[in-house]
């Protein structure tokens, strides 16, 4: 279990050790994303997440980018859905440096006019790189339709319309009312005493004022009353997708578990990795045919989201047939109880993940962190023991509870046609 | 400071293994020297093919008895064809070490190659052909490979290889490429974590390899590249081109390779602190990802630059890595960028202790290339020990404008439309 203690300021820390490495991992959690924003800012929270590597008052930008890059570490940053996530792993002696620049840009971030129109050209080549591939587009597509009322519909990255319509403002003003102490939390793994992890990241956070608390948005999702259908045409793909999204539950639901437990027992896998081609989706799709690769998908969210199935559809087949392999192993799994060996196989196969992640110090920080965020567990041991308890009927029931045809959504990917041309020509001479 | 230690199991395997203490886990990397150096002349895709088939059957596991039993271990397991090596990269629970040593040394010795087995892993190439056709970074990675590399030379493909090839590669050209290559090749065994009797797992496992001194190797054609050219290729329906600027390298085992991956890392390899990186996303703006490699093979490994740009920035993005470059090549580097690229290479050692997988790969690329048994040892002092002459040296060399290939895959440009 993490050591935690609460600041004055509302910040919570939570630190636990690993001390088979001489390093730290540090992650600040703001509890900001896709599900904060509304038709028009769209990306709003990850043009911020950007931003926030362009300078503070204190350290001008390009600073920190050279001072983590000559420690070596890893540094970087993410938006979802329901959160925007700062890391560095370091070597252990410069975590308290490391933590003085969370702290200061945590209010002190710059978000300069200049800066953001110029990163506002990055991150409009981040979505149009995303673009280029037919998984994305599609599963984009099929976010949106899924939900009617929910952000989560909206999606993390936003329409490239509204990136270039982005204030810088706006942006400040976003910053401003969600980067908070008292809407953030802190995870600090690593190779020290985690009452001392704890009292460095008190001395950096503590001087931060709390402001205004944040209402979580309400928007919440009405019931889906029949199935939803979309197709996207696109030449710039060659393979067939299928993709089923089903309604799922938050990762606070007493059935979170069973559909993790469920997510692995239908598995999947394909191109090189050797591992998941015993599940059931990849003998039914894969095995038999029918799909290259398939996978299966259930992930911890604030708010109901979506359990997805997907697959790559083999040259020559219909996306019909697919469909309905995917959709049949889903019904077997609500229908049946898992046989004891498959049941045990899925358990060693959560059981394994588990300690992988946390043979890491970075890795044991993230799953950490992640539970924390979406309040899924306190710790990753609670999630895992709590993993462990669940029942061959909890999985079958909670299949059966959400593989249900009137709020599912089918995306089918079609390539057409495309011809190309290419041009040769040496360099310095006109093409 | 990393403490690995060794063993020669027969004259084709050496194993390598570090222990971490307080870990649950073993990261467990098995090289096979039968990577596309290792690959019959002109029978590009027959490694990867081979490769791939170990992973369905053996002769004592079908496909799905090999897949179950790898599963119930909770095992990760990949198997990648590389330029030098095909390798296993996988974990597993430090109690299941013996067993998945057992599975992975099963496929590797004794693969089945049973027809219907090979004819699906040809199915899968064979659309992943397909699927490349329209991807932008799988066109420009095969333009920029056609380019630079002459008829004949291992790494004018991808490790998917030639479709002609996969297409027509028959089960008896597989055994006989695993049975040269594989059985006939070397391997390196690299295990970090709870690795309490790891060599006897080994041992075990792998005990009946068949011993003896390692085939004759492929001859290799000197690859040659003495002019700049550039190749763009319209893709339909994309939104983002990718750029590819690619050279030839020198071998792993140069003494100037150091000295590359640093001139590397004052280049591109990392996006914000590298010079390029930085003026072409940070100053601006014109790519999401733009970043530079080097790799470590027995030849001229591809050193590159790749960058994803919307085709209205292609000539622009393209001009500014090479002002960058020619900036290097005159010897205008700033001291402290100079230091920050040792200085990060050194502390990215540091960091990579972090998982066993970190640790694994740092020792595999030693035992890998005969680097020495001290090579970690020496390595950060080697880093921090070149100098700004060297690095403007490799630059000069092997960074040349004027032997550049250029690839350019996506919609057409502003002069194509």
């Amino acid at each position: 279990m993490p050591l935690t203690r609460t600041l004055a300021n509302g910040l919570v820390l939570h630190a636990l050790e690993a001390r088979h490495a001489p390093v730290v991992s540090l992650w600040v959690w703001y509890h900001v994303g896709g599900r904060n924003e509304v038709p028009g800012t769209t990306g709003m929270s990850h043009f911020l997440e950007h931003m926030l590597f362009k300078g503070t008052t204190a350290h001008p930008k390009g600073e920190l980018d050279r001072l983590f890059a000559r420690w070596g570490a890893s540094f970087n940053a993410f938006t979802s859905e329901d959160v925007t996530c700062y890391l560095e792993t370091v070597p252990k002696e410069r975590y308290a440096t490391a933590l003085e620049h969370e702290a200061d840009r945590m209010r002190n971030a710059l978000v300069d006019p200049v800066e953001v129109d110029a990163e506002r050209n990055v991150i409009v080549s981040e979505r149009e790189g995303l673009e280029n591939s037919p998984d994305f587009l599609l599963g984009e597509t099929l976010q949106a339709v899924a939900f009617d009322r929910h952000p989560y519909g909206q999606g993390v990255i936003g329409s490239k319309d509204e990136i270039k319509l982005m204030t810088r403002d706006g942006l400040y003003a976003h910053y401003r009312r969600h980067y908070l102490p008292n809407n953030a939390f802190v995870v600090i793994v690593g190779d020290d005493e985690a009452e001392r992890l704890l009292d460095q990241a008190e001395a950096a956070f503590a001087r931060v004022e709390a402001g205004e608390p944040v209402a979580p948005p309400r928007a919440p999702e009405p019931p889906q009353m029949g199935e939803k259908r979309l197709v996207v045409r696109r030449a710039g793909g060659a393979l067939p997708i299928v993709q089923i999204a089903f309604r799922a539950p938050r990762a606070t639901d007493p059935l979170a578990c069973a559909l993790t437990a469920a997510a692995a027992a239908l598995g999947g896998g394909g191109g090189s990795s050797a591992s998941g081609r015993s599940s059931r989706l990849y003998r039914a799709l894969v095995e038999s045919g029918l799909a290259l690769n398939t996978g299966a998908s259930f992930q911890l969210m604030k708010d109901p989201h979506l359990f997805y199935l997907d697959a790559t559809l083999k040259p020559g087949v219909a996306h019909a047939d697919v469909e309905r392999a995917l959709l049949n192993e889903a019904a077997k799994l609500a229908g049946d109880l898992l046989p004891e060996r498959e049941f045990a196989k899925v358990k060693r196969q959560l059981l394994a993940s588990s300690a992988y992640a946390s043979d890491s110090v970075t890795g044991r920080a993230f799953r950490t962190g992640r539970l924390l965020a979406t309040g899924a567990a306190g710790s990753v041991s609670e999630w895992h023991a709590r993993l462990q308890a669940v029942t061959a009927d909890e999985i079958r029931d909670a299949a059966r509870g959400i593989f249900i045809e009137r709020s599912r959504v089918v995306g089918h990917f079609i390539p057409e046609e495309a011809g190309g041309a290419a041009h040769d020509g040496a360099i310095g001479v006109a093409r | 400071m990393i403490r690995v230690e060794r063993r020669v199991l027969t004259d084709r395997l050496r194993v390598a293994a570090v222990e971490i203490p307080g870990v649950r886990s073993v990261s467990v990397l098995v090289a096979l020297e039968a990577g596309q150096w290792f690959e019959p002349r002109g029978r590009a895709g027959v490694a990867r093919l081979t490769a791939q088939s170990l992973l369905r059957g053996t002769l004592t596991h079908g496909p799905a008895a090999w897949g179950e039993a790898l599963d119930e271990l909770g095992a990760g397991a990949r198997l990648d064809t590389g330029a030098h090596a095909a390798f296993f990269t996988g974990q597993c629970l430090a109690e299941d070490l013996r067993a998945y040593l057992g599975l992975v040394a099963d496929a590797t010795l004794r693969p089945a190659f049973a027809s219907a087995e090979v004819e699906f892993v040809r199915t899968h190439a064979v659309a992943q052909f397909e699927e490349d056709a329209t991807d932008t970074r799988a066109v420009a990675d095969r333009i920029f490979r056609e380019l630079l590399y002459p008829v004949g030379h291992p790494f004018r493909t991808r490790a998917l290889g030639d479709e002609a090839v996969v297409r027509s590669a028959t089960v008896d050209e597989l055994q006989a490429h695993h049975r040269q290559a594989i059985l006939g090749g070397r391997a390196v065994v690299v295990m970090a974590g709870a690795v309490e009797g790891a060599f006897a797992a080994v041992a075990d496992a792998f005990g009946d390899w068949p011993a003896g001194p390692r085939s004759a190797l492929v001859a290799v054609p000197h690859a040659r590249f003495e002019r700049g050219i550039r190749r763009d290729e319209v893709v339909a329906d994309k939104t983002q081109c990718d750029v590819i600027l690619g050279w030839l390298a020198m071998p792993r085992t140069d003494p100037r390779f150091t000295a590359a991956r640093v001139a590397n890392m004052v280049f591109a390899a990392d996006t914000f602190a590298s010079r390029a990186g930085h003026v072409v996303r940070d100053e601006l703006g014109l790519a999401y990802y733009v970043f530079s490699s080097i790799q470590g093979t027995l030849g001229e490994s591809p050193w590159t630059l790749r960058m994803g740009v919307n085709p209205e920035n292609v000539e622009r993005a393209i001009a500014t890595v090479n002002a960058e470059l020619a900036k290097i090549i005159a010897g205008d580097i700033a001291d402290d960028d100079l230091s920050l690229a040792r200085d990060k290479l050194v502390g990215e050692l540091v960091v990579g202790l972090e998982s066993p997988g970190g640790v694994a790969h740092q020792v595999l690329e030693a035992e890998l290339f005969g680097l020495g048994d001290d090579h970690l040892a020496r390595y950060p002092d080697l880093l921090r020990a070149v100098t700004k002459d060297e690095v403007v040296a490799v630059a000069r060399e092997f960074l040349r404008l004027d032997r550049c290939a250029i690839a350019v895959a996506g919609p057409p440009l502003p002069t194509q439309t």
